[in-house]
Order: C-alpha cells, then sequence, then structure tokens
C-alpha cells in the first residue's frame, strides 16, 4: 500500500469520519510537496503520523476538572494466607468512581488472588471488602468457549447479566470497534490471535456496563497499537464515572494512575 | 531542532498565530519564516497538526490558492478569535519570558 493508502486507513482504525481521513491524507501529500518532499520524508511512516496528528487534535478539548465518585470498592486490612504461608497481610485501598488503581509487584506475590478477591470469587483469610453490585471481571484467562463465536459469547453473557439478545449482540459489537475489532460472524474463538481473544475478553467484561472493572493485566498479546487502544478504553470508563483495576507488571502505565497498589513491598 | 528545544511546543501556536497576524500564510512559508526568526527549524509533523488545530479551534480559517509551480497552496488567515488568543498569549509569554530572565540574569551574565 501508498503512503497515503496506509496513512488513511490507519486514520479510518483510529475512529475519523472516511470524509475527514481522505482529506487529511490529501492534504497530508500536499503539504509534503510544498516541501518537494516525499510524505515519508516529512512525517516518517504513514500509520505512525496518524497516531500522532490524531492524538494532537484531540487534546485540544480542554480537560475537563476530574471529579471522584463515590466509593465503589475498599479493602481493609485484606490478607490472604495458603498453606499456612502468607500471600500478603493487611492490604487496604479505595477506589471511587472516577478513579484507576493498578496492583504491581512480582510474579507470585498474589496480585491475581486478590483481583479474584476484589471481584467476590475468593475469601479472603482476613480484612473486610466492601464493593458495588455492578461488578466485571476481565481474567487473565478468560472463561470463553473455543467453538462459539463472538457474537455467540455476548449472547451467552449478555444472557446471565439479563440482556435482550439483540442488544447484547450490537452491544458487544460496539464495544469491539473501540477496541479496533470487528468480529467475524463465522469465526470461532479458537482462531482467534491472543491478542484478539484478550479483546473479547475484555469486551465480555464490560458488556454489562458494570460500575467497577477488574482487570487482568487484560493486554497479553496485543501490538501496540491495541495497548494504546487499551489504555484509551481505560481512561474513557474512568471519565465515564467508573472504577477501574488493573493488575498490570509495566511501570510505566502509572504515570496516570490515581492509586499504586504495590504487593511485593 | 525543535526536540532539544522542548519548550518551543508551548509556545508554537503563539508564534503561529504572531506571523498569520502580520499576514497570510501557508504552512511551508510559515516554517521558513519560523527558521529565519532564528525561532527553530519546525519539523513538518510538528508544524502542520499544529496549523490543523488551529484551524479546528476557529483561530485561523484557511482557502486554497494555486500556486506558480506545483500543488495548490493552503494559506491561513488569522481570526477575530484568533487575535484574542494571540493577545492572551502574548501578554502569558512576556510575565514567562520576565520571570525567566529574572532567574538567570544574575548568574549567567549576557
Amino acid at each position: 500500500m501508498s503512503w497515503p493508502a496506509v496513512f488513511e486507513a490507519e486514520l479510518l482504525r483510529l475512529g475519523l469520519q472516511p470524509r475527514r481521513a481522505r482529506q487529511l491524507s490529501t492534504e497530508t501529500v500536499q503539504q509534503a510537496a510544498e516541501h518537494a518532499s516525499a510524505p515519508a520524508d516529512i512525517f516518517g511512516p504513514a500509520h505512525l503520523y496518524a497516531r500522532h496528528l490524531v492524538s494532537e487534535l484531540t487534546v485540544t478539548a480542554p480537560v475537563p476538572m476530574r471529579t471522584t465518585g463515590p466509593v465503589l470498592l475498599r479493602l481493609t486490612g485484606v490478607g490472604k494466607r495458603y498453606r499456612r504461608q502468607n500471600v500478603f497481610h493487611d492490604v487496604s485501598l479505595t477506589v471511587r468512581g472516577g478513579e484507576v488503581a493498578a496492583i504491581v509487584g512480582a510474579n507470585g506475590c498474589g496480585k491475581s488472588t486478590l483481583l479474584r478477591i476484589c471481584a467476590g470469587l475468593t475469601r479472603p483469610t482476613s480484612g473486610t471488602v466492601e464493593r458495588t453490585r455492578r461488578v466485571g471481571l476481565v481474567p487473565q484467562d478468560g472463561g470463553t468457549a473455543g467453538w462459539l463465536t463472538a457474537e455467540e459469547h455476548f449472547r451467552l453473557f449478555g444472557a446471565a447479566a439479563g440482556m435482550a439478545r439483540p442488544r447484547a449482540a450490537s452491544t458487544g459489537d460496539h464495544l469491539a470497534a473501540r477496541l479496533a475489532w470487528r468480529p467475524r460472524r463465522d469465526q470461532r474463538v479458537q482462531q482467534l490471535s491472543g491478542g484478539t481473544r484478550q479483546k473479547l475478553n475484555l469486551v465480555l467484561g464490560e458488556l454489562h456496563s458494570p460500575d467497577l472493572l477488574l482487570l487482568d493485566e487484560p493486554y497479553q498479546g496485543f501490538d501496540q497499537g491495541a495497548y494504546l487502544d487499551f489504555w484509551q478504553q481505560v481512561f474513557a470508563w474512568r471519565d465515564a464515572g467508573r472504577a477501574i483495576v488493573v493488575v498490570t507488571h509495566l511501570l510505566h502505565d502509572l504515570a496516570n494512575v490515581d492509586h499504586v497498589l504495590d504487593l511485593s513491598s | 531542532m525543535i526536540a532539544n528545544r522542548p519548550w518551543l511546543h508551548g509556545f508554537l501556536d503563539l508564534c503561529l498565530l504572531a506571523m498569520l497576524a502580520e499576514r497570510a500564510d501557508y504552512g511551508y512559508g510559515l516554517a521558513q519564516r519560523l527558521a529565519e526568526a532564528g525561532v527553530a527549524d519546525v519539523p513538518g509533523g510538528t508544524l502542520y497538526p499544529a496549523l490543523l488545530r488551529l484551524e479546528q479551534q476557529g483561530l485561523a480559517l484557511p482557502s486554497w490558492a494555486p500556486s506558480e509551480a506545483g500543488p495548490r497552496r493552503k494559506y491561513y488567515e488569522i481570526t477575530d478569535a484568533g487575535r484574542e488568543t494571540l493577545a492572551a498569549q502574548a501578554q502569558e509569554w512576556t510575565r514567562f519570558r520576565d520571570g525567566v530572565d529574572m532567574l538567570i540574569s544574575t548568574v549567567v551574565p549576557r
């Protein structure tokens, strides 16, 4: 594909209207021509410049004052013992609507266990957990079925949350599109790549629009673009007043989160 | 280069608006004027998004004009809102410059 074609395709993928994408692509070629150069020489790789341009054009809106909402998750003095071994003890964390918390720490320090405790799937040995009623959990190895399609998953999980079938399917498609994924009707989950399966997990976790989202390293297998889409999505949830808890081992993720809980300390 | 002048990014809009207040111009022309003024060699990947941003915010109005050689050019003209922003940002710049001047003047001889 030519530079303008790649550029335009990436703009579309990032959610620009087709007309606007075409216009920007035409203009960018003309701008390069002003310098008597090829677009690649002035702007670098097409897909990277497309992302740069979109982020430059979207930061202009004044940042709204962020206000935090009610407490949606509160851990007080939570501990877990497993076979007489302390996995962790005396963990406290309060997350309000409009906040993002990150759980970090070395492998085996109990990050996933703590997330399951947050979700109410595992009982802590000590301490108390208070949480809102509507919770979405995205586990690391999601409870998906390889022989079903994405749409069948949307309906199945939607039914469990009391959603009507068509609504579950269209909501699923819509949420998938935000992660730059268009599920195919004839494709079973076992045929999806690891990264796409992770996107399915994310969509399923959000399908019933929970107030509290618990995510366990939900970007394994994502490429760089999908990874950025994922964090944009997290901040969109946050700005919509939800509370998000993310288990992560990537330290550069932590710049924009509100709370960091280090389990290894 | 803009890379080793990180503060320029915050004042690029101001420079562009000031140049457009003087006269309407197109991207390459603005790049040359910035370089001639000794402000910076602004790469296209920084300049053109900034111009589109001014356009989106209604601070500059684009119009197409043919060129003697090569493709048509997108000329930008400053709007009334652009002039207001220019005045406000110029004031901010003066405060900033005076502050930095004061901090360095006692330790760095001119």
